[in-house]
């Protein structure tokens, strides 16, 4: 039984791509660069409204570069830099005219480890809330709940918002972190290998997690899980030595790529 | 589909409602942290050009003659650096001798022999040694450590080297009383081997234990493996702690006050009573006056320069050892 | 075959000579040596900080009564007396250190791990902090007395305080950066990604979790100044009475204290100088220990 068949099983009864959604993210003729080493050339793809696009390749091919730009968090470092165009509804995210803060309140990101910080649940899930609007104690309170439920962890925090956010276990500070990005209510939602330091149960209620958020927000997600991003994507791009080898609906890369590189990845010829 | 791009535009008009926290404050704190790490810069700045401004007329007066006059005379207003920079250094050296063997003992003994249970207290209590006021160094050397020091030391050798030459001379003590050049070596060395000890304990801790099992795993001794294998991969860093060490040991005021008996008389023996740098400033300053005061500023000019060059090969060494 | 040996047991016996010649008499002498010297220096050390210990708990005892607490220093020649002046005086320049140190060695330290972090003038701020951290304290006596005395005309509490706060900067300024520099970059990185600007994060994420670091920094800079005595010679001197609010002229401190009333030929002096040695090194020895605590506690966590 070849790899491929095997992810045609799991491909089966997943929601089709919607490839006539709005396109959210467009990015054109992305070049990256850390220091003078060149990590992207020339991107070009389209993210589509409420539909989970998986990026994977080896590492090192730039996948997790490509995810660090939508936000701008790459900005933290000033040898890094990128030229071209991502326009986040219409807007160049790459001007240096854009408000960064403002700009990564609209796009949130979840980590590969978790990354709660040293302080309360509720606290947790309000830091974001409380940067960007002031909002009455009760409304307050309403919107952690609201993002604690919508990241399934409510049931199991409800009774211990005051308790340390590092006390959870990792798959719950992960669904935390989670929560904590929900909670801004953003457009655009970025996972960097969400589920590479949990657990298999960690990870399959991780995965059920984004499927859901789906219905709200965009999501962007890597993985050097080929499994995973089978069984949670709609679009998958392939990258290889920083440049876009294919893009297109996870079906069409998994069952019928156009490229041999891919064909040669999924199969596990190489990478 | 209309409903959709109804959505996408109250999602953009929620976005652009969103008012951030202010950028003045973020510039201000950036700032302040900025301005707080500059302070220390200008207080280094302030501390040489304090003691250069101060010290100015005494090297005017006396020119390059200062560091090599003995004289100290208020009477006469002749001041010369001599005495004190050999006190200084002499002093130090005396505590490198002593206190880097016994500190790369303590650091071989708490890393390669020391019963796992001991390794906590013992390494604790050396490293609390070098938390105790430099004060109480000074008045334990004096009340406790000198009489001994001049009874079962100083006087039984005075009496074998007397008359034989070199010897005779750099171990003779005209007065035994305990306090001198010798004395405050020994207590800088006591102050020096927490520091060198715990410094060099941390380096020999940092090789990889797959380095000492594959020499002992070919038969070595502990003595080989520690000659061979660990002290050559921390040298680096060991001469660095030392360095750092002998920083401290010049620059160390009360202790050596105390000990080494406050003379401006240059002698051959390391039994006679001394001053260093250090302890004139801290015996005299008090009292002094016009160009006494300049005198004693250039004193610390010299000090200045003598200590930062060797803490700064001390920082460059240990900064290169951390690299590699 | 030796058991103890296995490259030697692995080895057919005829190969090798005699193991006892392959283990040449000087390498074994070579080891004892290296042993038994070892082992020396060590007991060396402590058997140092016993008798330095053992001397201030007998001396410290004799001169200890409850008129330390309450009286003031005697002048010279009179009977009795106290230290509770230099006590007070001692907590008041520490105090003033430490206040004037904390917030500028935190925010120093912050600049050098989370906005100079490889700069290069973060590097030589770095490097001279290093220096300054071992810099001879009499120097900054010098400065200080050039700086605040002469100026002003008179020694003061304030010249001693901003003397033992350059001696604590430094401490706190490189402990602050090591434990930022430990708070993992995913951590910062995350906040940021939250749209919070670069000081909140510093604020509210960053700093609370190198806290219990930080608060050791503090705590070592404490334990370092609370027995400086060279920089207050030229700054805050010493006073054998109370002192006026205004801490202008000579304010009474224990480190000054002990060094005048050591040297001093007067025997209550000397006692008053010993009981103020064990009360400055035990408090000093308990600082250390509670830092260590301090950071031990949460590295457990």
């Amino acid at each position: 039984m070849s790899p491929t068949t095997s992810m045609s099983g799991q491909l089966a009864g997943r929601n089709p791509a919607n490839e006539s959604a709005p396109v959210r993210i467009a990015v054109k003729d992305l070049n990256f660069y850390y220091g003078q080493f060149h990590g992207l050339k020339n991107v070009n793809l389209n993210f589509h409204d409420r539909q989970v696009t998986a990026l994977i390749g080896p590492s090192g091919c730039g996948k997790s570069t490509l995810l660090r730009t939508f936000n701008r968090i790459y900005s933290l470092y000033p040898e890094q830099r990128a030229t071209g165009e991502i326009l986040l509804d219409g807007q160049n995210v790459l001007d240096p005219k854009v408000d960064l803060n403002e700009l990564r309140a609209r796009v949130g990101m979840v980590f590969q480890k978790p990354t709660p910080f040293p302080m309360s649940i509720y606290d947790n899930v309000a830091f974001g809330l409380r940067l960007y609007e002031r909002l009455p104690k009760s409304e307050l309170d309403g919107r952690v709940e609201d993002a604690l439920r919508k990241a399934a962890l409510w049931d199991e925090v409800k009774d211990k918002m005051k308790q340390a956010g590092t006390g959870l276990s990792g798959g719950q500070q992960q669904r935390l972190c989670i929560a904590r990005s929900v909670a801004q209510r953003p457009e655009v939602i970025l996972f960097d290998e969400p589920t590479s330091a949990l657990d298999p149960i960690s990870t399959g209620r991780i995965e059920e997690l984004i499927e859901q958020l789906r219905s709200e927000f965009t999501i962007v997600i890597v993985t050097h899980n080929m499994q995973q991003a089978a069984r949670i994507s709609q679009f998958t791009a392939f990258m290889y030595l920083g440049e876009l080898v294919e893009f297109a609906p996870t079906t069409k890369i998994f069952m019928n790529p156009d490229q041999r590189q891919t064909q040669d990845y999924i199969t596990g010829r190489f990478g | 589909m209309t409903a959709l791009t109804q959505s996408l535009a109250l999602a953009r008009e929620t976005a652009s409602v969103r008012k951030g926290p202010s950028k003045g404050l973020d510039r201000a704190f950036q700032a302040a942290s900025l301005g707080s790490a500059l302070l220390v810069l200008l207080v280094l700045a302030g501390i040489l050009g304090s003691i250069i401004y101060g010290g100015w007329p005494a090297f005017r007066e006396f020119g390059f003659g200062f560091i090599t006059s003995s004289a100290w005379n208020i009477g006469t207003e002749q001041y010369g650096a001599l005495v004190a920079v050999i006190g200084t250094l002499a002093s130090a050296f005396l505590a490198l001798l002593i206190g880097v063997p016994i500190s790369l003992g303590i650091a071989i003994y708490l890393t390669q022999l020391c019963p796992g249970w001991a390794r906590k207290p013992v390494s604790m209590t050396i490293e609390l040694l070098a938390s105790v006021p430099s004060i109480i160094y000074g008045m334990w050397g004096l009340f406790i450590f000198a009489p001994l020091f001049a009874r079962f030391v100083q006087t039984p050798v005075s009496n074998v080297f007397e008359g034989l030459p070199i010897v005779g001379s750099l171990l003779y003590a005209r007065v035994p009383s305990g306090v001198g050049i010798l004395t405050a070596g020994i207590i800088l060395a006591i102050m020096i081997v927490p520091f060198v000890a715990s410094i060099t304990r941390d380096m020999l801790d940092q090789i990889p234990t797959v380095l000492r099992e594959s020499a002992y795993g070919i038969g070595c001794t502990t003595w080989e493996v520690v000659r061979h294998v660990l002290v050559p991969q921390a040298s680096v860093s060991i001469i660095g702690a030392v360095m750092l060490g002998l920083g401290r040991a010049l620059g160390e005021t009360m202790a050596v006050t105390f000990v080494i008996g406050n003379a401006n008389r240059l002698s051959a023996s390391i039994f006679d009573p001394g001053s260093t740098i250090a302890s004139r400033i801290a015996n005299e300053f008090n009292e002094a006056d016009g160009m006494q005061l300049n005198a004693l500023m250039a004193l610390g000019c010299l000090l200045f320069v003598i200590t930062f060059i060797v803490l700064i090969i001390a920082r460059l060494l240990t900064r290169r050892a951390k690299l590699a | 075959m030796d058991a103890r040996n296995p490259i030697l047991a692995t080895a057919p016996a005829a190969a090798y000579p005699p193991r006892a010649n392959r283990v040449r008499p000087g390498r074994r002498v070579a080891d004892k040596i290296l042993i038994a010297g070892s082992t020396l220096a060590t007991i060396i050390g402590i058997v140092v900080l016993g008798s330095i210990l053992l001397m201030l708990i007998v001396e410290g005892i004799k001169g200890f009564s409850p008129m330390i607490f309450t009286q003031p220093t005697p002048g010279p020649g009179s009977e009795g007396g106290g230290i509770a002046n230099a006590i007070l005086g001692s907590l008041v320049l520490t105090v003033i250190g430490i206040v004037i140190a904390t917030p500028v060695g935190v925010m120093a330290g912050t600049y050098l791990a989370e906005y100079g972090r490889n700069s290069r003038l973060a590097d030589l701020i770095r490097f001279l902090n290093d220096i300054l951290l071992s810099a001879p304290s009499i120097l900054i006596g010098l400065f200080v007395y050039t700086l605040m005395v002469r100026p002003m005309g008179t020694y003061s509490g304030w010249a001693g305080g901003v003397a033992l706060a350059i001696i604590a900067t430094p401490v706190i300024v490189r402990t602050t950066e090591d434990m930022l520099r430990l708070v993992p970059s995913q951590m910062r990185e995350a906040g940021v990604a939250l749209g919070a600007p670069p000081s909140h994060v510093i604020k509210s994420v960053t700093w609370r979790a190198a806290s219990a670091g930080i608060v050791t920094g503090i705590l070592l800079a404490l334990a370092r100044i609370a027995g400086e005595t060279a920089p207050l010679l030229f700054t805050a001197l010493n006073n054998n009475s109370w002192f006026n609010a205004n801490l202008l002229g000579g304010i009474p401190n224990l480190p000054v204290m002990i060094y005048q009333f050591a040297l001093s030929p007067y025997q209550n002096w000397q006692s008053l100088a010993w009981a103020g040695a064990l009360l400055i090194t035990v408090t000093i020895l308990a600082l250390s220990i509670v830092a260590r605590l301090v950071i031990k506690d949460t590295r457990a966590r």
